[in-house]
C-alpha cells in the first residue's frame, strides 16, 4: 500500500497541509480582529442591563388599562434639633389610607422605615419623595431594584427607603405613597396604535417598491438572458450606424415625441385651454398628419423591400408611434384632471393616486419619447444602410468600416466621458472603456497580422494564447495612455471634475471640455482600427455585449445595500416612506432582474426554435415562445421579493426610510424597551405571516 | 409502392425546389456534423433522411431554415440563396418552410389554438402580436387546420393536456398555417408509439399527395422510410452514404449505413 504512493498523492497531501495552515492563520487573525472576548459577557453590570432590556422587550406595552389610585402623604422635617429616640409606630384609628414614618426628623442618607395603613389590599404601590418645590422623585425600597412593591392582604405595607440628597433642608418635605390598580377591560395602548399604523406603512412600502421594480426588471431580464442574446449578432456596418444614431434618435425623439406627449398631457389636463399657445400648433398639425397617415397605411398595406418603400413605411411608423405617445400623454393628463375632481371625501385616495400617475407620465414622457426615438431611428437606419453596405466589396468595405467605426468609437467614448463629468470617480469609466476598446483592437490586430481563422474551431491553442496576450497588452497600454491624457489622478486623488474650457466660434463662446474631446479622439482611433480591419460585413455578437453589460450593471447594483441607497434617497427626497420605496425599488430591480433572467435561461428552448422557424420576428418569438413559459416563475419570484422587501422595509426606517424601523430606532435610542418590544413583536408576526402566505401561493403556482 | 415516383402536377415537374451544394457544418467545438453534402429535391418529393444518431440528420434540416448557421456551402430554395439572406429575407423564406419536431415543441402552457395560430406569426404585424391579435380569417383557418388533423374539439385545451400523437398533430397544424411549400420534419415520430407513428406519418403523406408539399423527413426506422418516402438519403458521419429509392437498400447497404453490428428492427 504505502509503496504505491504516487507523487500525485503526495502533492495532494502537501496541498491539504498548506490549506490547513492557511486556515489557522486566517482564523487567528479573524478572532483577533473581531474582538471576540467571552469575559465581556460575564461582566456583572452588563448582565444586569441586558437582563433589564430583555425583560422589558419581553413585556411589550401592548395593552393599557384605565386605573384608579389612592394617595397618602406624610410630612417630615430635616435637620431638626430634636434627635430623640425613634418613636413606636401605632396604627391610625381611621379607615383612610395613611402613611407613617418612624421618625419625623431625618437627614440625607438615613435609612427610614415607612409604613402604610388602610390601603387597597394586594395592590402594587410606589413611594415618592416630594420636596417643597414639588419635583417629586421615586424612592426605591432598600434591597431591591424595582420601585414597585405590594400592599399586603390587610392593606398594610412596611418599607425601608433611603432619604435622598436634597436641598432646602430647613423646610418640610413629604413622602407620598400611591397605590394604583386597573379598572375595566384592557385596551390597545397608544404604542400599539402607532405600531399598527407604521406596520401598514411598512407593508405598503414593500408593495410599492416591488411594483416599481417589476416592469423595469421584466424588460432588463430579456437583455440579461444568455440563451436569447447569444444568437443576436449583426453585421459590423449595421452596428456602427445603429450606435452612431442612438444619441441623434434620442434628441429627435425628445423633440418630436416629447412635444407631442406634452401636448397630450396639456390637452388631457385642460391646461391647454387656460392659455392656448402657438407652441401647441406644431404637435397638433403633426397629429393630424399622423391620423391621416394611419388611414393611408391601412388602405395601402404597403409591402416590399425597396428603399423608397422602407422610407415610407418608416415615416408612417414614426407618425403612428406619435399617435401612441399622444394617447399616452392624454391619459396622463386625464389622470391629472381626475385627481382635481376627486379631491375630497371617500374618493380622495384614488384621486391622489391618479394624480401621482399623471405626474409620473408628465415627468417621464419626454424621456420615453427620446428612448422610443433612439431605438426607432437606430434600428431603422441600421436596416436601411444594410442595403447600401451589402454591395461594398474589398477595400471599400474596410474604408467604410474605418469611417463608421471611428465615428461610433467617438460617440461611445463621448457619451462615457459626458457621464464622467458628473462625478470625479465616474471619470474612471472613460479610461476603462478605452482599455476595453484597446483590448479588442489589439486582438483584432493580432488576428489580422497572424492571419488567424475567425472560426473558433480553427484557432490553435498558441494563437488563442497570443490573442489573449495581445488584448491584455492592448488594454494596459490604452489604460495608461488614457489615464495620462485624461489626467486620472485629478479624478482619483484630488476628486475634482474635469475643467471646462471655452471655445470661441465666430465670437460666440461655447463651453467645451477637452476631457470629452480627448476621449472621443481615442475612441475614434481604436474603433476606427477595428472597423478598418473588420470591414462592414463581419458579424458582431451584439447580443453577448449587451448581455455582459446588463449583467455587470445588475451585479453592481445588487452589491449596494438598500440601507446605503436609502441614505442617498433620504438626502434626495427627504425622510419618509418614499425614500424607502425608491431604495428598495432600485435594489429589487437588480435582484429581480437577475432572478427573472435566470428563469428565461431555464426555459424549454424547443418552442422558441419552432416559433422562430415559422418566420416570426424576434419580438414575436419572445411574446409567443418565452413569455408563456416564464409567467409562473415570475409571479413566484415577485412574491418572494415582496416578502424580502417587507423584511427589509422594517429596517430601512433606521436610515430615515419610513415605516416601522423609524419608530423602532427612536424607541431604542430613548431606552423605551417596552415600546420597542411591541414593534419587534409586530415585525415578527407580519414577516412570518407574509412568509407563510407567499410560500403557499408559490407552491400553488409552480 | 415505395420508390415509385408519385404522379406530380405537371407544372412542377423536373423543377428543383431545393438545391443543397457542398453544405458543411462544423460546430464551435470542432465537431464536423455535415461534410460536403450536396443533393437536389424536385418539387413535391417525399424524402426520408436516415442514419444513426449523430450522423447529422437534425443539423441538415436545421441548416435549411438556418436555425443553425452553416459553415460552408450554399442552399438554394426556388433559386433564392438562403445562406446569404439577411434577417428580413430569412424571415420571408422561413415562413414558407414548415417544420415539425421530435419533441413537438409546442408552448405547453398555451392553448392549442394559440399554438396553431403561432404558425401565422410570419404573416402578422409584430405590433399586433403585442396585443395577441390575429385576424378573423386566421382564426377560422386555424380551426380548419385542426379539423383537418382531427382534433378540432381540443382547440381550447392547454397543449400539455394532449397526448403525444395529438401534440404532434397540433405541430403539423401549426406548420400548415404557414402555407408551406416545403416541410422539414425532424424525427417526427421518434417519441411516439408504433400505431401513433403511422397515423402521424399518414398525415404527412396526405400533405405530400394532396397539397403537393415537398417533405424532408428524418427517420430512425428504415421500414417507415420504405412505406412513406419516394427517396431515401442516408447520412453517415455527416456524409451522404446512400441516395436512392428505399427498396435499393439491401443487407450490405444497410450495414454500411448503420454499422456492422446493426440488426434490422421493423416498425409495423
Amino acid at each position: 500500500m504505502w509503496g504505491s504512493r504516487s507523487p500525485e498523492t503526495a502533492r495532494r497531501n502537501l496541498l491539504i497541509v498548506i490549506g490547513i495552515a492557511i486556515a489557522i492563520v486566517i482564523y487567528s487573525f479573524g478572532i483577533d480582529q473581531t474582538d471576540i472576548d467571552l469575559r465581556e459577557t460575564q461582566d456583572e453590570t452588563r448582565q444586569t442591563s441586558v437582563t433589564r432590556a430583555l425583560r422589558e422587550l419581553l413585556s411589550p406595552d401592548i395593552f393599557d388599562q384605565d386605573s384608579e389610585s389612592q394617595f397618602a402623604a406624610v410630612s417630615m422635617q430635616l435637620r431638626c434639633e430634636d434627635d430623640g429616640a425613634a418613636s413606636e409606630i401605632t396604627a391610625p384609628s381611621g379607615s383612610e389610607p395613611t402613611v407613617v414614618v418612624v421618625t419625623g426628623c431625618v437627614s440625607s442618607g438615613d435609612v427610614i422605615t415607612v409604613e402604610g395603613f388602610n390601603f387597597r389590599p394586594n395592590t402594587p404601590a410606589v413611594l415618592r419623595w416630594i420636596p417643597p418645590n414639588g419635583e417629586s422623585r421615586p424612592l426605591t425600597p432598600v434591597g431591591t431594584t424595582d420601585i414597585v412593591f405590594d400592599v399586603d392582604s390587610d392593606g398594610h405595607f412596611a418599607t425601608q427607603v433611603t432619604v435622598p440628597r436634597i436641598r432646602g433642608e430647613d423646610e418640610a418635605h413629604q413622602i407620598q405613597a400611591e397605590a394604583r390598580w386597573g379598572v375595566g377591560l384592557p385596551f390597545a395602548s397608544d404604542t400599539t396604535h402607532l405600531v399598527i399604523e407604521k406596520m401598514i406603512e411598512t407593508v405598503l412600502t414593500a408593495l410599492m417598491a416591488t411594483t416599481l421594480a417589476i416592469p423595469i426588471a421584466f424588460a432588463i431580464s430579456f437583455l440579461a438572458a444568455r440563451n436569447l442574446m447569444k444568437q443576436v449578432s449583426v453585421p459590423a456596418g449595421n452596428v456602427f450606424v445603429g450606435v452612431i444614431l442612438l444619441p441623434v434618435g434620442w434628441i429627435l425623439g425628445t423633440m418630436l415625441y416629447g412635444a407631442v406627449g406634452q401636448f397630450g398631457v396639456e390637452l388631457g389636463s385642460g391646461e391647454l385651454f387656460n392659455g392656448a399657445t402657438a407652441e401647441a400648433a406644431a404637435p397638433a398639425v403633426l397629429l393630424l398628419l399622423a391620423s391621416v397617415a394611419g388611414g393611408v397605411k391601412r388602405r395601402q398595406n404597403v409591402a416590399g423591400t425597396g428603399i423608397s418603400v422602407r422610407l415610407r413605411v418608416f415615416g408612417l411608423n414614426v407618425l403612428m408611434v406619435a399617435v401612441g405617445i399622444f394617447v399616452f400623454g392624454v391619459l396622463g393628463g386625464l389622470a391629472l384632471t381626475a385627481s382635481e375632481v376627486l379631491d375630497s371625501g371617500f374618493l380622495a385616495t384614488f384621486g391622489n393616486a391618479l394624480g401621482t400617475i399623471g405626474d409620473i407620465i408628465e415627468l417621464t414622457i419626454v424621456g420615453v419619447g427620446g428612448l422610443v426615438g433612439a431605438v426607432m431611428l437606430s434600428s431603422f437606419s441600421a436596416n436601411l444602410v444594410q442595403h447600401t453596405l451589402k454591395d461594398l466589396r474589398g477595400i471599400e468595405s474596410h474604408v467604410a468600416g474605418f469611417v463608421l467605426g471611428g465615428v461610433m468609437g467617438a460617440v461611445i467614448l463621448g457619451l462615457v466621458a459626458l457621464f464622467g463629468t458628473q462625478g470625479a470617480l465616474l471619470g474612471l469609466f472613460a479610461p476603462v472603456v478605452t482599455a476595453i476598446l484597446g483590448a479588442q483592437a489589439a486582438a483584432a490586430l493580432y488576428t489580422y497580422v497572424f492571419n488567424v481563422d475567425k472560426r473558433a474551431f480553427n484557432v490553435t491553442k498558441t494563437q488563442a494564447t497570443g490573442r489573449l496576450i495581445a488584448s491584455i497588452v492592448g488594454a494596459v497600454i490604452m489604460f495608461v495612455i488614457a489615464a495620462e491624457m485624461l489626467d486620472l489622478s485629478r479624478a482619483l486623488v484630488q476628486g475634482r471634475l474635469p475643467a471646462e474650457d471655452t471655445f470661441r466660434f465666430f465670437g460666440v463662446a461655447f463651453p467645451v471640455r477637452s476631457f470629452i474631446g480627448k476621449a472621443m479622439l481615442m475612441g475614434a482611433i481604436l474603433s476606427g482600427i477595428m472597423g478598418a480591419l473588420s470591414g462592414v460585413h463581419e458579424s458582431i455578437p451584439v447580443g453577448m455585449t449587451i448581455y455582459n453589460g446588463s449583467r455587470t450593471i445588475l451585479n453592481a447594483m445588487r452589491s449596494i445595500e438598500p440601507l446605503i441607497m436609502g441614505i442617498v434617497f433620504v438626502i434626495w427626497v427627504g425622510v419618509g416612506p418614499f425614500a424607502g420605496v425608491l431604495a428598495l425599488g432600485l435594489h429589487s430591480i437588480a435582484a429581480l432582474g437577475k432572478l427573472y433572467s435566470e428563469q428565461i435561461e431555464n426555459i424549454d428552448n424547443g418552442p422558441l426554435e419552432a416559433i422562430q422557424s415559422t418566420g416570426a420576428t424576434r419580438l414575436q418569438t419572445i411574446i409567443y415562445g418565452v413569455v408563456p413559459q416564464i409567467i409562473p416563475p415570475y409571479i413566484a419570484f415577485t412574491l418572494y421579493r415582496w416578502d424580502i422587501n417587507v423584511r427589509m422595509s422594517t429596517i430601512i426606517g433606521f436610515v430615515g426610510g419610513g415605516g416601522i424601523g423609524f419608530i423602532l430606532q427612536q424607541q431604542i435610542n430613548l431606552l423605551q424597551y417596552r415600546d420597542a418590544g411591541v414593534a419587534m413583536l409586530a415585525i415578527a408576526i407580519v414577516v412570518s405571516v407574509l412568509d407563510y402566505m407567499s410560500a403557499t401561493i408559490r407552491e400553488r403556482i409552480i | 409502392m415505395a420508390g415509385v415516383t408519385p404522379p406530380l402536377p405537371s407544372f412542377v415537374c423536373e423543377r428543383f425546389m431545393l438545391k443543397i451544394e457542398h453544405l458543411t457544418k462544423i460546430y464551435d467545438n470542432g465537431v464536423k456534423a455535415l461534410d460536403d453534402v450536396s443533393f437536389e429535391v424536385p418539387d413535391g418529393q417525399f424524402v426520408a433522411i436516415i442514419g444513426l444518431s449523430g450522423s447529422g440528420k437534425s443539423t441538415l434540416l436545421r441548416c435549411i431554415n438556418r436555425l443553425i448557421e452553416p459553415t460552408d456551402g450554399r442552399i438554394l430554395w426556388n433559386d433564392i440563396d438562403i445562406t446569404s439572406a439577411n434577417d428580413e429575407e430569412l424571415r420571408l423564406i422561413r415562413r414558407r418552410i414548415g417544420m415539425i419536431f421530435q419533441q413537438f415543441n409546442l408552448v405547453k402552457r398555451s392553448k392549442v389554438i394559440t399554438n396553431v395560430l403561432a404558425g401565422r406569426l410570419g404573416y402578422t404585424n409584430q405590433f399586433m402580436s403585442f396585443i395577441n391579435h390575429f385576424s378573423k380569417e386566421d382564426y377560422e383557418d386555424a380551426l380548419a387546420k385542426l379539423e383537418r388533423v382531427g382534433i378540432a374539439d381540443k382547440a381550447d385545451n392547454r397543449a400539455d393536456e394532449l397526448s403525444g400523437g395529438q401534440q404532434q398533430r397540433v405541430g403539423i397544424a401549426r406548420a400548415l398555417m404557414q402555407d408551406p411549400e416545403l416541410m422539414l420534419a425532424d424525427e417526427p415520430v421518434a417519441s411516439l408509439d408504433p400505431a401513433t407513428s403511422h397515423s402521424v406519418m399518414k398525415y404527412l403523406e396526405l400533405l405530400n399527395k394532396e397539397d403537393g408539399i415537398s417533405i424532408l423527413c428524418s427517420l430512425h426506422f428504415l421500414s417507415l422510410a420504405r412505406t412513406y418516402s419516394d427517396r431515401v438519403i442516408a447520412l453517415k458521419d455527416g456524409r451522404i452514404e446512400f441516395d436512392g429509392p428505399a427498396q435499393d437498400i439491401d443487407e450490405v447497404r444497410f450495414k454500411e449505413i448503420y454499422g456492422e453490428d446493426a440488426v434490422r428492427v421493423e416498425i409495423e
